[in-house]
């Protein structure tokens, strides 16, 4: 049984480490490019987005070359005598790469939709940087960093090209669950795989259950305008129906 | 005590005024996009200038000579945005509370209550911005803005959103708060009436230049120059020469009329032979039966009914091509007075309300 749970306690903890890295950086990320206004921001912006773009193999291949015995940062490493490649914090980084654009990407769209003078407001009335980031930006912009979230958190829990290439597949230390299944079907292991792909279901479609409960406004904030425009993206293609 | 100086290039226009305001109500006036807003936002450190700087009271909050630029959080300056910039997510108490800071719970509340008393939004505090009014709102930005106790309340357009109604209730409000708030106040409009009434100084700006400031009563008396005299209301401007100056009265020979008198102001820097313009208010213009001193003779053309009287458009005599008109503002109680369309009449022009403007 131990062997059957063991990729879903992998999953989880790296699913939930990667989730708290891309949450703080993405938002690190969206707050510093939605003001960031010098030549480079196209150039930037796009960095951020590529792993979105690029097939997942690519990534983890880059990812590979970067951190293995001859790249940078597998050189740096070796200083420590350590090395990240097809150990479990491979699985973690892998999955932040391929997640953040997700994070960043909404997150900086509901933190442009924030009205710049209430920001100010709170500026005149002797609010520091932070406070008005955690006290004013951050709420209004709630909706949108909620569903950053959810957006990066599932995209990590499916991460297996890139996984793969830099992780590799060492049982009860580096297999997630997406790369369980395909080597349980390699071996003809259907009740492993069907047993995994029902937790990943029901993971999935509480996840997106959450989304849409949490994307309502709380009584709390009942009569703030919904930031609706940064969780387009779940709708990608359809018509929206109005918010509120 | 607010002394500024600011330089900043913009798209069309740069921005270069100097100003200074002492315990009292200054009241910026002009057209949009002539650098009212913008003049707020440097002093609340919101926008940083090319140059200039800035003293509130005893500390110096921008000198660009000497790298000195502190942060608006630490500038201590109130400011109540044109859309009132109110936080969405917090009710009206959380918003006024929100710039006290380094006070006790209780302080805290005790300071919001005696705002929300003064500026009588009683019952309101657990209001979101979005269930209140739009005059609602604005008292509450008020509120919040004078809640750290500013040393300086800037006001951008606060009255341009509402309607006429309640604009006459929170221009009394303005007015009142000078019974508890005792700082110094700057008002940007592009009203006149509305700047009258609420300040003691007014600052003409255009095209991101002061064009004159002065105590009210004087711009209004005295305009500096002709957009001065348009903006604050003079239409009748007839074109002339000084031809006499007297201790009390400045004779103006205008080609076609005559010579008409002005009242003469000390503060006057006139020059006999100048070529000037001179206006007079609508309400001032009086209709007589007699030829007579600063009286001119024309025919009426036009009346357009008012609310409180008749407008009445005059086409003065003239031999040549030269047109001129004059506009008087006849009260309904004096409706009989006002003559038959097309009928030749006098006109007097007070000489106490005639105004000589320079070129």
């Amino acid at each position: 049984m131990n062997e059957y749970l063991a990729p879903l306690w992998i999953s989880l903890k790296t699913v939930l480490a990667t989730t708290a890295i891309t949450f703080i950086l993405g938002i690190a990320a969206a707050r510093w490019m939605s003001r960031y206004t010098g030549k480079l921001k196209p150039v930037i912006d796009g960095a951020f987005i590529l792993p979105l773009v690029l097939p997942p193999t690519v990534v983890g291949f880059g990812l590979l070359l970067l951190m293995g015995k001859h790249g940078w940062i597998g050189k740096f490493l070796a200083l420590f005598h350590t090395t990240v490649v097809f150990s479990w914090p491979a699985t973690v980084i892998t999955a932040a790469v391929m997640s953040f654009p997700l994070m960043y990407m909404t997150t900086r769209g509901a933190f442009e939709q924030v009205d710049k003078n209430i920001e100010d407001a709170a500026r005149t009335l002797g609010a520091s940087e932070w406070r008005v980031l955690y006290s004013v930006t951050l709420p209004m912009a709630w909706p949108g960093v909620v569903a950053g979230t959810i957006l990066s958190f599932a995209r990590s829990l499916g991460e297996f090209g890139a996984t793969l290439m830099l992780a590799g597949n060492i049982p009860g230390k580096t297999t997630t669950i997406p790369v369980a299944i395909y080597f349980a079907i390699q071996d003809g292991d259907m009740k492993q795989a069907v047993y995994l792909m029902v937790i990943v279901f029901c993971i999935a479609f509480a996840s997106l259950a959450a989304l849409a409960y949490l994307k309502k406004p709380k009584p709390r904030t009942r009569g703030v305008p919904v930031n609706a425009a940064p969780t387009d993206i779940l709708y990608a293609g359809r018509k929206k129906d109005n918010p509120s | 005590m607010l002394k500024v100086e600011l330089k900043r290039k913009l798209l069309d226009f740069s921005l270069n005024v100097a100003f200074s305001v002492d315990g009292e109500t200054l009241g910026i006036l002009g057209p949009s996009g002539s650098g009212k807003t913008m003049t707020l936002l440097c002093i609340a450190g919101l926008i940083r200038p090319d140059s200039g700087f800035i003293q509130l009271n005893d500390r110096v909050l921008l000198d660009s000579s000497h790298k000195v630029n502190l942060p608006s959080k630490a500038r201590n300056v109130g400011l109540v945005f044109q859309n009132y910039a109110l936080f969405p997510h917090l009710t009206a108490g959380e918003n006024i509370a929100y710039g006290i800071r380094n006070r006790s719970r209780q302080e805290v509340s005790q300071r919001v209550q005696v705002l929300i008393e003064k500026m009588g939004l009683d019952g309101l505090q657990q209001r979101y911005p979005r269930e209140l009014s739009s005059g609602q709102q604005q008292r509450v930005a008020v509120a919040r803005a004078l809640a750290p106790e500013p040393e300086i309340l800037l006001l951008d357009e606060p009255f341009s959103a509402l309607d006429s109604l309640t604009k006459e209730q929170l221009e009394m409000q303005i007015l009142d708060l000078r019974q508890f708030y005792k700082g110094n106040i700057i008002l940007v409009t592009h009203d006149l009436a509305e700047a009258y009434r609420l300040s003691s100084r007014i600052a003409v700006y255009e095209s991101g230049g002061i064009i004159q400031c002065d105590n009210k009563a004087k711009l209004i008396a005295s305009p500096a120059n002709l957009t001065v005299a348009k903006i604050t209301g003079f239409r009748n401007l007839l074109l002339g020469t000084i031809n006499e100056i007297t201790d009390s009265h400045i004779s103006i020979l205008v080609p076609e009329l005559g010579t008409l008198k002005a009242v003469r102001y000390k503060h006057s820097r006139l020059l006999s032979g100048m070529s000037v313009t001179i206006g007079i208010s609508p309400e001032y213009v009086k209709i007589t039966n007699h030829p007579g001193e600063n009286t001119v003779y024309g025919s009426l053309s036009r009346i357009v009914e008012e609310i409180r009287g008749y407008r009445c458009f005059f086409q003065l005599n003239s031999a040549q091509n030269t047109v001129y008109q004059l506009d008087a503002v006849i009260s309904k109680s004096d409706k009989n007075i006002i003559p038959t369309l097309g009928s030749k009449v006098h006109i007097h022009l007070p000489p106490e309300y005639l105004v000589v403007i320079t070129h």
